[in-house]
């Protein structure tokens, strides 16, 4: 699914390098994760990520700096003050037209802060605009649903939107 | 936090690329008049405008920004053996200080009234002096063996707050760092204690000079000082006299090695530490020195290495979250994981900070998460 052009933008998705590194640094997220060492996806990933000039990449550490700055200095406004690593995603989108996708909702503050919310999504959003896309379809959308729910990892911003964005594959909301 | 725009860099930038302030303006997306009246050191850019700033201008954070030192965290580092200390390891500890301001409000109150060492000096009278009167204050002799169980309750006297870390025997870059936050007037002390037992004495010693003498905080007197103050605390005049009066007997160098080997396991400490303080005693006391020489006493060193404190606390290793977090609590006296699991509770304060403060992987600080919440 990576690289390939979809909705009206032509979106592409891409794993940034760092993010990579930083499955690998972590054994938990290595063992959480086991598929993201398949050969299979690994070699998709690399061959489809992006390559960055020196400028853009010297753009790139002073916006990470910028960023990361601001959030040590405001570190009690976080419950996760955004890492280092999640500084260097926001700042990617400082040099390419880029939209990042997470569900780390520090990571969403620092954006708004910052002016840049409309280029940081959650994961329903881009779940979302890759149906209405038709780069997938109903049936894997409620699969991604069913697997975060019974791994208990479904996020609160993906629930809330369940039975709205998702009215026509999970129906409206049941009132309780 | 006051900080200003720095002006000498932001002209120097304008003049580099041929831009006028004007033009500045335009680029940022602000009136003329801001960007005149950050470079009068009027106002400050809101966060955007300083992102655009700085990438427009090609200049990084610190070089465009000025900030008021007395609300910066100062760092100083007990390295290991040769690790080089680079800008990064730096800028890694400033970021952690700062993210330690929100634990502070947590804390217990601290001890207003504080020891001070109000003329450090390296002056071997002066210094047996201040080491005398701390031996004092702790209630030992010149002569007692020091326990590092003596000293940590110096630290919670003294407005510094003890964590214990787990940050490996190899690798990393300290075995020891020194946070002080002086706009809040703390210091938070990172100890590893994957270190060798004869050493980790010294570098408390040496960070409890820090903490007696925190207007030398992250300067080099202040790092000469913290040596020289924790070789006389562990092994002071009167112990490094007996000791040369014994080896000034000996003919060779392997019998004073044997001295010093034996005084060095009496006290828990070096040998280097021995050797040195018998040095200096020698030196400032007019008398010839020993036979052997430094060279020598690094390779005795190298190979009597004792055991790790992390293995005389823990065992098995690795500890458990619960067991770490005790350790910390009853043996160091530490006040930190009580601050950080009201900051927890309070704030609902997730494990991304506990992995950034205390440089844990993202599986450890869930786990040390979930007990502090237990």
């Amino acid at each position: 699914m990576l690289g390939v052009k979809f909705g009206q933008k032509e979106y592409v998705l891409t794993i940034l390098k760092i993010t990579e590194d930083e499955v690998y640094r972590s054994p938990r997220l290595k063992h959480n994760y086991p598929w993201f060492s398949n050969p299979e996806h690994v070699e998709e990933r690399l061959s489809k990520q992006v390559k960055l000039k020196k400028d853009e990449k010297a753009i790139i550490e002073i916006a990470k700096g910028v960023f990361r700055q601001h959030v040590v200095e405001n570190a009690a406004n976080y419950k996760t003050p955004p890492s280092p690593v999640d500084c260097y995603i926001l700042a990617f989108g400082q040099v390419r037209p880029a939209i990042v996708v997470t569900d780390d909702l520090s990571m969403h503050q620092l954006a708004k802060e910052f002016g840049l919310d409309k280029q940081v999504w959650h994961g329903h959003e881009l779940l979302h605009k890759m149906l209405s896309g038709k780069y997938i379809d109903k049936q894997l959308v409620s699969d991604i649903y069913d697997a975060l729910e019974n791994n208990g990892d479904l996020p609160k911003s993906w629930r809330n939107v369940k039975h709205t964005a998702f009215k026509k594959i999970f129906g409206p909301q049941k009132e309780t | 936090m006051r900080k200003f725009i720095n002006a000498d860099a932001l002209q120097r930038a304008l003049e580099q690329k041929g831009w006028t302030q004007a033009k500045l303006a335009d680029e940022v997306g602000v009136s003329s008049q801001s960007v005149t009246n950050w470079v009068q050191g009027e106002g400050f850019p809101r966060p955007a405008a300083l992102l655009k700033l700085a990438t427009s201008l090609r200049l990084s954070f610190d070089e465009l920004v000025n900030t008021e030192t007395q609300s910066l965290p100062i760092v100083a580092f007990r390295k290991k053996g040769s690790a080089k200390t680079t800008d990064a390891h730096i800028k890694k500890a400033c970021e952690i200080g700062m993210l330690l301001k929100p634990l502070v409000p947590f804390l217990p109150e601290m001890h207003a009234l504080r020891t001070l060492i109000t003329s450090p000096s390296t002056d071997y009278n002066k210094l047996q002096l201040a080491v005398s009167q701390t031996r004092s204050r702790l209630g030992i002799g010149d002569n007692a063996v020091l326990h590092y169980e003596q000293l940590i309750g110096e630290f919670s006297e003294n407005g510094a707050i003890l964590v214990p870390v787990l940050w490996g025997a190899k690798g990393n870059h300290e075995n020891a760092m020194h946070i002080r936050l002086p706009e809040e007037d703390v210091t938070f002390i990172f100890v590893n204690l994957d270190t060798h037992a004869e050493d980790f004495k010294f570098w408390m010693a040496h960070e409890l000079a820090h903490v007696f003498t925190p207007e030398l905080a992250g300067k080099t007197k202040g790092e000469d000082f913290a040596d020289a103050f924790a070789g006389a605390l562990l092994f002071p005049q009167s112990c490094a006299e007996l000791a040369y009066t014994e080896l000034s007997r000996k003919r060779t160098t392997n019998a004073e090695i044997d001295i010093l080997r034996r005084y060095a396991h009496t006290h828990s400490i070096s040998l280097n530490t021995v050797f040195q303080q018998v040095r200096e005693f020698a030196k400032n006391t007019g008398l010839p020195f020993l036979k052997i020489d430094e060279t020598a006493i690094h390779k005795v060193r190298n190979k009597f290495s004792g055991p790790l404190v992390s293995e005389a606390l823990f065992d098995p290793l690795p500890p458990t979250p619960k067991q770490y977090i005790a350790n910390a609590e009853n043996v160091f006296r530490s006040d930190f994981f009580f601050a950080l699991k009201q900051m927890i509770v309070k704030r609902g304060t997730e494990a991304g900070y506990l992995q950034q403060v205390l440089d844990l992987s993202i599986g450890d600080a869930i786990a040390m998460r979930e007990d502090l919440l237990s």
